[in-house]
C-alpha cells in the first residue's frame, strides 16, 4: 500500500485553498484592497460627518489635514478623500510586518516552523484582509500566538505577553476569532524544511556510493558516485575531481545556504502562494549549488517532458526567491547592501505613516470590538438562551443589589458573602 | 514531486463589490443578497447602506463563514460534556444528507485562546480524508465566538458500545474486518505523520453502513522533529503503552499501534483487557502478562524517568502463546501472532501500521465479513453525542475515574 506525497499534497488545505497562479493571487489582492478602501472611505466620510455635525470648526482642520485623492465616488461627499494605499502598497506593508514576525520569532527562540507558520498565517490572513481594515502591527502578535499553540511549541500566553512591549493578553486574543475565520480554519501550513531535510540525507547517501536507485535506473550506484565527485562547480564550468569527504562537504554547504533561503526569502515572498513545498525546497537548493541540484534532480526524475517542466518551475521560483531583498549573494557589495537598506528603511517608514492616515476608524481597537461582537451576540439571541438568560439573572441581581441601602453586599476572598 | 495545477480557488466571493449585504433580518435570503451584491458592483455604490452606524460591514472571510454556516441547518441537541456541545444536523439544501455539529465549548480554564482540543482536531481532521476517518465537512463560527464543527453522521455508536451490547453476537470473520478498518485509519494517519494518541473503542464510531471511522483528534499531533519532546500525558489509560507510563517522551506511531491491539483484544474479549485504577496499576496489568521489562528484552527502558525495574508483586515473566490463544480463540494463531505483534512491550520491536496491514491474518480464512453484512447495534443519534462530546483522555466507564489528563499547555513541553 502506497500512497505518493502528490496524492497526499493534493488533499491538503494549502492546496486546496491557499495555492494560486500568479493573475488569480492578484485578483485576490485587488478585491481586497477594493472592498478595504470603499469601506475606509465610507467609514471616514460617516466619522467626518457626524463630527460636522457636532463641531464644524473641528471637521475644518480634519479635512485640511488629509492627503490628496484621485477621485472615485463615495456616500458622502467630502472635499478631501481618504488617501487609501495600493495593493502594492498593502503587499509592501505586509512583507514588512512579515520580516518582523521573522526577527519575533528569533527573538522569542521559536522553532523554525513556529515562526515560518506564524508569517503564513499573516500572509494568508492579508489576502482577504486589508492592513487598512486590520492593522497588522494588532495581527501580527496574534498570528504568532496562534501558531505557537498549532505547532505545539507550548509557549504560554502569560509569558508570550511578559516579553513583549506593550502587550496584554487581551491584545493578543482579541482578533483570534477574526485571524482564524480569516485562515478559514486552516490550521496546517506544509513547509519545505523537512523536504530540504530528507533530500540532503540523500544526497550524503549518494556521495556515498549508497544511492537508493529507481527501479529499472541506467546507471548503478557507483556510477552515481563517480559522476557527482565530478559535478562542476558552477553551470558549464570544468570537471571537478573530488574526494568523497569533499563532496560531503559541498553536500553540506548547499544544505546550509538553502536552509537560509527557506528560512528567509521563501518566508518573505509569495512562494508558499505559489509553488509546492518541494518545489522550494528545490529551488532553495538549486540557488545553492546548481550543478549538484540538477544532477540530484536527474537521478530521481528520469528526463520526460515532466523533467523540463519541473526545471522551468524551478527557475521561476528561483527568481522569485532571489528577487528579495533578503536574499544576498556575492554580487551585492557591502556598501551597496548598506545604502539598499537605509532607503528601505525610509521608504517603509513612509508606508507606515501613510497607512496610519487610512485606518479603518470602525477596526482601531479591537479589544473593544471584540467585547462589543460578544456583547451583540446576546442582544442578536444567538447566544444560548440559558446562557443569556443566566446573564441577565446575574445582571439583575447585581443591579438589584447596587440599588440597597447599603450598596451590595461584600464579598470575602474566597467568594462567600457576609453572613 | 507536486507539480502545481493551476486550480481555481475554491472560493467565490461574490463580488467585486465593496457593498455589504444589508443587514437585518434579511440576511438569510442569500441568493438575493447576492445579485444586490452584483447588481450594485455594477453601479455607483448606495450610499444608504454605508451610512449605516454601527454595521462596519463584513469582512470577505467573514461572508465567506457566513455562507458556509447558512449551509447548515442545525437541529435537535444530542448531547452535551464539557468540551462540547453536539447537535444534530443537515444540509440546508438536502434535509436528508445528515451531519453532526459539534459546537466548542469556551473553556474558562484556559487561559490562552481557543482551546488546544479544538485546534487540533481542526487541523487534522480538514486534512485527512480518509473512508476510516470521521469526516469534517467544515467549520465555522458563530457571532458569541464558538466554533462548530461539521462531522460527518455517525448514528451506529462505537466498538466499546458494540462489544458491550449482549444482544449483538459476531464472529471471527466480523472481527477481522472490523479490526482491519481500523488499521487502514491508524495506517493513514502515520503516513500523514499524524499521531493519534487517543485510540480507544469509544473514539471508533460505526457509519449507518456499518463503516468505522477513528474519531476524536483532540490529542493528536504531527511526529515530532527526532531528538525534541513530547508529553507522555496522553492516550486514556486502558490504552496508554508502557513506554509512556514510564515517562517517555520521544516516541512514534508505536503508541497508537499498542492502543489499537488493546482496543483488538476487547472486541475479542468482549470486556476491558487491561483495566486499572491508577497508572502504577496499569503498569502492573501490563507486566503481568507481558512480563518486567529488562534492558535484556528491552534496550534503554532503564533510562525512561518512570522505570521501575520491579513491579510490586516482584519480577514477572511474560505469558506464552498459550495463554493468548486460550484467551482469544476467535483470532486463530495469525491473529493471535498480530496482536502480539501490536502488543509488543518495546516499541522498537512493535509493529509498525505498515506491518500490521501486511500480516498474513488479513488474508488468510475467514475473509473478513463485507462491511454491509456486519452486525450492528444502531447506538443512535444520542450515542454518537455521547461519543462526540467527551473531552481527549476521558473514558466514561463505570470502572474508571474522569481520567485525570494533564494536557496543561501552559506547564508542559507538548
Amino acid at each position: 500500500m502506497r500512497l505518493t506525497e502528490d496524492d497526499l499534497y493534493r488533499t491538503s488545505t494549502q492546496y486546496k485553498h491557499w495555492s494560486f497562479t500568479p493573475s488569480q493571487l492578484a485578483a485576490q489582492r485587488r478585491t481586497t484592497n477594493i472592498q478595504a478602501s470603499e469601506r475606509v472611505k465610507a467609514a471616514v466620510a460617516r466619522q467626518r460627518a457626524q463630527r460636522s455635525l457636532l463641531d464644524a470648526s473641528a471637521s475644518e482642520s480634519e479635512r485640511a489635514g488629509s492627503g490628496v485623492e484621485n477621485g472615485g465616488d463615495t456616500p458622502v461627499r467630502v472635499d478631501k478623500e481618504v488617501n487609501c494605499l495600493t495593493v502594492t502598497e498593502e503587499k509592501r506593508l505586509v512583507d514588512v510586518f512579515c520580516a518582523r514576525a521573522l526577527d519575533l520569532g528569533k527573538f522569542l527562540k521559536f522553532p523554525t516552523e513556529v515562526t515560518a507558520t506564524g508569517i503564513q498565517f499573516l500572509r494568508r490572513f492579508y489576502l482577504f484582509n486589508s492592513p487598512m481594515t486590520y492593522e497588522p502591527q494588532t495581527i501580527s502578535p496574534c498570528a504568532m500566538f496562534v501558531a505557537n499553540k498549532v505547532e505545539n511549541h507550548g509557549l504560554p500566553l502569560e509569558r508570550y505577553v511578559a516579553v513583549l512591549p506593550n502587550m496584554t493578553t487581551d491584545k493578543v486574543l482579541a482578533p483570534e476569532y477574526l485571524l482564524v475565520q480569516g485562515l478559514r480554519f486552516n490550521f496546517q501550513v506544509r513547509h519545505p524544511f523537512n523536504g530540504l531535510k530528507g533530500g540532503h540525507l540523500e544526497m550524503i547517501e549518494m556521495a556515498r556510493g549508497n544511492a537508493n536507485l529507481l527501479p529499472n535506473a541506467e546507471k548503478t550506484k557507483e556510477q552515481l558516485q563517480q559522476e557527482m565527485l565530478q559535478l562542476p562547480r558552477k553551470p558549464n564550468g570544468p570537471a571537478q575531481s573530488l574526494s568523497v569527504a569533499q563532496l560531503e562537504k559541498r553536500i553540506e554547504n548547499a544544505y546550509g545556504f538553502a536552509s537560509i533561503v527557506l528560512k528567509g526569502p521563501a518566508q518573505l515572498t509569495d512562494a508558499y502562494f505559489l509553488y509546492t513545498p518541494s518545489q522550494i525546497w528545490f529551488t532553495a537548493h538549486l540557488l545553492a549549488d546548481e550543478p549538484l541540484t540538477l544532477f540530484y534532480l536527474s537521478a530521481k526524475v528520469p528526463t520526460s517532458p515532466i523533467h523540463s517542466k519541473i526545471i522551468s518551475t524551478l527557475r521561476s521560483c528561483a527568481d522569485l526567491l532571489s528577487s528579495h531583498s533578503s536574499y544576498t549573494t556575492d554580487q551585492i557589495s557591502k556598501e551597496e547592501k548598506v545604502a539598499r537598506e537605509k532607503k528601505e528603511k525610509e521608504e517603509v517608514s513612509a508606508l507606515i505613516k501613510k497607512a496610519k492616515h487610512c485606518r479603518d476608524p470602525d477596526k482601531i481597537d479591537l479589544v473593544k470590538l471584540n467585547l462589543a461582537q460578544k456583547r451583540d451576540a446576546v442582544a442578536g439571541g444567538s447566544l444560548e438562551e440559558s446562557k443569556a438568560k443566566r446573564r441577565k439573572l446575574e445582571r439583575e441581581g447585581y443591579q438589584k443589589e447596587s440599588d440597597d441601602f447599603w450598596g451590595p453586599e461584600l464579598k470575602k476572598a474566597n467568594g462567600a458573602k457576609v453572613a | 514531486m507536486a507539480t502545481k495545477v493551476s486550480s481555481s480557488p475554491a472560493f467565490s466571493s461574490p463580488a467585486l463589490s465593496p457593498r455589504p449585504n444589508p443587514p437585518g433580518p434579511s440576511g438569510r435570503a442569500v441568493p438575493k443578497a447576492k445579485a444586490l451584491a452584483i447588481l450594485n458592483a455594477t453601479k455607483s455604490p448606495a450610499p444608504s447602506v454605508a451610512s449605516t452606524p454601527g454595521d462596519g460591514g463584513m469582512d470577505l472571510s467573514e461572508k465567506m463563514n457566513d455562507e458556509v454556516r447558512r449551509q447548515f441547518v442545525i437541529g435537535g441537541r444530542l448531547g452535551e460534556g464539557t468540551y462540547a456541545t453536539v447537535y444534530a444536523g443537515h444540509y440546508r439544501h438536502d434535509p436528508t444528507s445528515l451531519v453532526a455539529i459539534k459546537k466548542i465549548k469556551v473553556n474558562a480554564d484556559f487561559k490562552d485562546g481557543i482551546a488546544m482540543d479544538a485546534i487540533r482536531e481542526i487541523k487534522f481532521l480538514s486534512e485527512l480524508h480518509h473512508p476510516n476517518i470521521i469526516s469534517l465537512h467544515a467549520v465555522f463560527s458563530t457571532k458569541d465566538q464558538n466554533l462548530s464543527l461539521v462531522l460527518e453522521h455517525l448514528p451506529a455508536g462505537d466498538l466499546e458500545g458494540l462489544w458491550k451490547n449482549g444482544s449483538i453476537s459476531y464472529t471471527s470473520a466480523d472481527i477481522k474486518a472490523w479490526s482491519n478498518m481500523l488499521a487502514q485509519a491508524v495506517w493513514f494517519c502515520h503516513e500523514n505523520f499524524v499521531l493519534h494518541r487517543d485510540i480507544k473503542g469509544n473514539n471508533v464510531l460505526i457509519a449507518a453502513d456499518g463503516t468505522l471511522k477513528l474519531a476524536d483528534f483532540g490529542l493528536a499531533r504531527s511526529f515530532a522533529e527526532p531528538g525534541r519532546p513530547m508529553t507522555h500525558q496522553v492516550i486514556t489509560r486502558f490504552y496508554r503503552p508502557l513506554e509512556l507510563l514510564y515517562g517517555a517522551r520521544h516516541y512514534g506511531g508505536c503508541v497508537d499501534i499498542w492502543s489499537m491491539g488493546i482496543v483488538i483484544a476487547e472486541l475479542v474479549i468482549r470486556e476491558f483487557f487491561l483495566p486499572s485504577e491508577t497508572d502504577i496499576q496499569q503498569v502492573h496489568m501490563i507486566t503481568e502478562i507481558f512480563g518486567t521489562p529488562t534492558e535484556e528484552t528491552w534496550p534503554g527502558v532503564s533510562m525512561l524517568p518512570n522505570y521501575l525495574p520491579i513491579g510490586p508483586s516482584g519480577f514477572k515473566h511474560p505469558l506464552g502463546t498459550s495463554y493468548f490463544m486460550q484467551r482469544f480463540p476467535l483470532l486463530g494463531a495469525d491473529g493471535v501472532e498480530l496482536l502480539r505483534g501490536m502488543l509488543t512491550v518495546d516499541p522498537a520491536k512493535r509493529f509498525t501500521a505498515n506491518e500490521v496491514l501486511r500480516h498474513s491474518y488479513w488474508t488468510n480464512a475467514p475473509t473478513p465479513t463485507k462491511k454491509e453484512m456486519l452486525p450492528k447495534a444502531g447506538g443512535g443519534l444520542k450515542a454518537m453525542g455521547e461519543d462526540l462530546k467527551r473531552r481527549g483522555g476521558e473514558a466514561d466507564t463505570g470502572r474508571v475515574d474522569k481520567v485525570a489528563r494533564k494536557l496543561d499547555f501552559a506547564s508542559m513541553v507538548q
